[in-house]
């Protein structure tokens, strides 16, 4: 039996997040992460992976299936699943915005605003909080072109570079929040194993700290 | 069109053979257990008005409640909690009895969505007791002493379940020093309920000087035993924290000298429920469920909602989380099969048969009829 089973996002974050225990001291072999398998150990046996879809894996935390994850705040805060988040791992870091072809006139539209989005939880918390009400249209990729072909009048979206909104002629209106990979802990598992989920926190936030001030 | 009977509302389920039979086995011994500390079974009503569990639970928690309408057209519930109703009496009714009060029950409760997505029952029983009228460090061993004793019997392996223990004034103790508003409060209990550190301390800037908020912020990690106490002494210095801090370390050597400390963590990053607890509060975990199992507390402030200040300290288990993980788990409380086999007993003079089996009834014994002709239903 491993001790903690980390629930990993497949995709962007995967390689730095495996960069970020590895700098702990959680290493796992290349061999292993090279085959197709979706379940992996660590080297020292103690730990499990499990390589998930971003969005699964605040479920799999939360149930407990998975002691810890990492995963981003944007996916955290469209989960709303009610974790521990003792660590921000500054890594892959991005941010949640509304963006349109026309700003003007989201910021001056007081009536009723369609949105495009990925994100429907925090785009409805976002105007909820202005008062403004909204149509969501949820959509599962390719968002940018909503409102270019005149489904919705803004797209709420994460944004790394800016690139792909300057291509389809977006541009930001407001910067709803700034994401970053964090460290998410089921509730139970923080107690139940405390020394080792506190190790790996302490260890995780060392290496973080280094990088911060190299 | 109408919907198939099939469909079972989100959130309900049945439970037949080992599971029903575990759930009540456990409700027995957790009844039983109430019942050796001398605490007395109440029942209270299933439906109420939705006004008292607003005042009893808070209006973010009643709001959880299923609602309709009495004939007179006020607003009804179906109980989310037991303790509301518990507390209202111990106000009213029972206000003439001598204190303190020990109170028990089990009783389902019903709530439309948990609070995380993993606790998907939206009817569960609460299994809890209530001490009313006792105030100080006996007051709450004793509730502290019953949870474990009730986990004890439960057969679990040792470190497969925990008590965590905080005190909300600790947190009140540093909110106040910080002169925080109503809303930054929430934003920061928040912060320290989901242990973001980082965040807490950026919260904290305005307000705290360097030091003081990296203290804090390392506070809320923080979770362990008698070394956690003596480290939370160093970082936190306001009064009112101080006094909840010597509160806990006289509880948590009452606990050593019980040699119970395997059982125990300190959690100063448990601050659910902030409105209405007061005082000590304590949440129960089980290896194998993702969520808490149980929890409670200290709320001074409950009964004067009804009319009646007193203190008062009671806690609950969630008898449906329980029996889940004692279930899938190999411990002998889930293998102990129904003992006996019973031979079915058959006699073509109806007479002769109820003869025979009311007299192994009278002797205790298991009876089985078995039917003369087994009849296929018909679908």
């Amino acid at each position: 039996m491993p001790e903690l089973i980390i629930a990993l996002p497949k995709g962007r974050l995967q390689d730095a997040a495996l960069a970020r225990l590895a700098c702990a001291g959680v290493r796992v072999n290349g061999a292993a992460l090279a085959s197709r398998r979706l379940a992996i150990a660590d080297e020292t046996g103690r730990f499990r992976f499990i390589f998930v879809k971003p969005a699964d894996v605040p479920v799999y935390v939360e149930h407990g299936i998975a002691d810890c994850g990492v995963v981003g705040r944007d996916v955290l805060l469209e989960s709303a699943a009610d974790l521990l988040q003792p660590l921000d791992l500054k890594i892959g870091r991005c941010r949640i915005v509304v963006a349109s072809p026309h700003p003007e006139t989201v910021m001056n539209n007081f009536g009723m605003l369609r949105v495009a989005t990925k994100y429907p939880r925090i785009a409805a918390e976002h105007f909820g909080a202005r008062g403004l009400p909204i149509e969501i249209i949820e959509l599962s990729g390719s968002v940018e072109l909503a409102p270019v072909l005149g489904l919705s009048d803004c797209i709420v979206d994460v944004v790394e570079t800016g690139r792909t909104l300057a291509e389809n002629n977006l541009s930001i209106v407001e910067v709803i929040c700034e994401s970053t990979a964090r460290l998410v802990v089921n509730r139970a598992s923080y107690q139940l194993k405390a020394k080792t989920v506190a190790d790996l926190i302490r260890a995780l936030g060392e290496g973080v700290r280094q990088e911060t001030f190299a | 069109m109408s919907e198939p009977l099939s469909n079972i509302p989100r959130g309900m389920r049945y439970y037949c053979g080992t599971e029903a039979r575990l759930r009540r086995e456990v409700e027995d011994m957790a009844m039983s257990v109430f019942d050796g500390w001398s605490y007395e079974e109440i029942t209270t009503p299933s439906v109420d008005y939705y006004a008292l569990f607003e005042h009893g639970m808070g209006r973010q928690q009643a709001e959880l409640a299923f609602k309709f309408t009495d004939t007179d057209g006020r607003l009804l519930a179906l109980r989310p909690d037991v303790t509301s109703s518990v507390a209202r009496a111990a106000a009213t009714l029972f206000a003439g009895r001598e204190r303190p009060l020990r109170l028990c029950y089990a009783a389902p409760v019903f709530r439309q969505k948990g609070q995380s997505h993993a606790e998907w029952r939206r009817e569960s029983t609460h299994i809890g007791c209530e001490l009313i009228g006792a105030d100080g460090i006996e007051a709450d061993m004793e509730v502290v002493a019953i949870a474990v004793e009730v986990l004890q019997r439960l057969e679990l392996a040792q470190h497969d379940y925990c008590i965590t223990l905080n005190d909300v004034e600790i947190f009140n103790g540093v909110a106040e020093r910080h002169a925080l508003d109503d809303s930054a409060r929430e934003r920061m209990r928040r912060l320290v309920d989901s242990r973001d550190a980082a965040e807490l301390q950026n919260f904290l800037a305005p307000h705290a000087s360097t030091d003081e908020r990296a203290g804090f912020a390392r506070l809320i990690q923080l979770s362990g035993k008698q070394e956690t106490l003596a480290e939370a002494r160093r970082l936190i210095t306001n009064p009112r924290s101080v006094a909840a801090l010597n509160r806990l370390e006289e509880l948590w050597r009452v606990i050593e000298s019980l040699d119970l400390t395997d059982y125990f963590e300190i959690d100063f990053g448990d601050v659910s429920g902030l409105d209405y607890y007061t005082g000590l509060t304590f949440k129960i975990y089980l290896s194998g469920a993702g969520t808490r199992v149980g929890g409670g507390g200290r709320y001074d402030k409950l009964t004067s909602n009804f009319g009646r200040p007193e203190p008062a300290i009671g806690f609950v288990f969630d008898l449906d989380a329980l029996t889940d993980v004692l279930a899938r788990s190999n411990t002998s409380v889930a293998m102990r099969e129904q003992d006996g086999t019973v031979a079915p007993l058959s006699n073509d003079d109806p007479a002769t048969l109820f003869f025979e089996a009311t007299a192994m009834r009278a002797k205790r014994e298991r009876v089985l009829i078995k039917s003369g002709e087994a009849v296929q239903c018909r679908n």
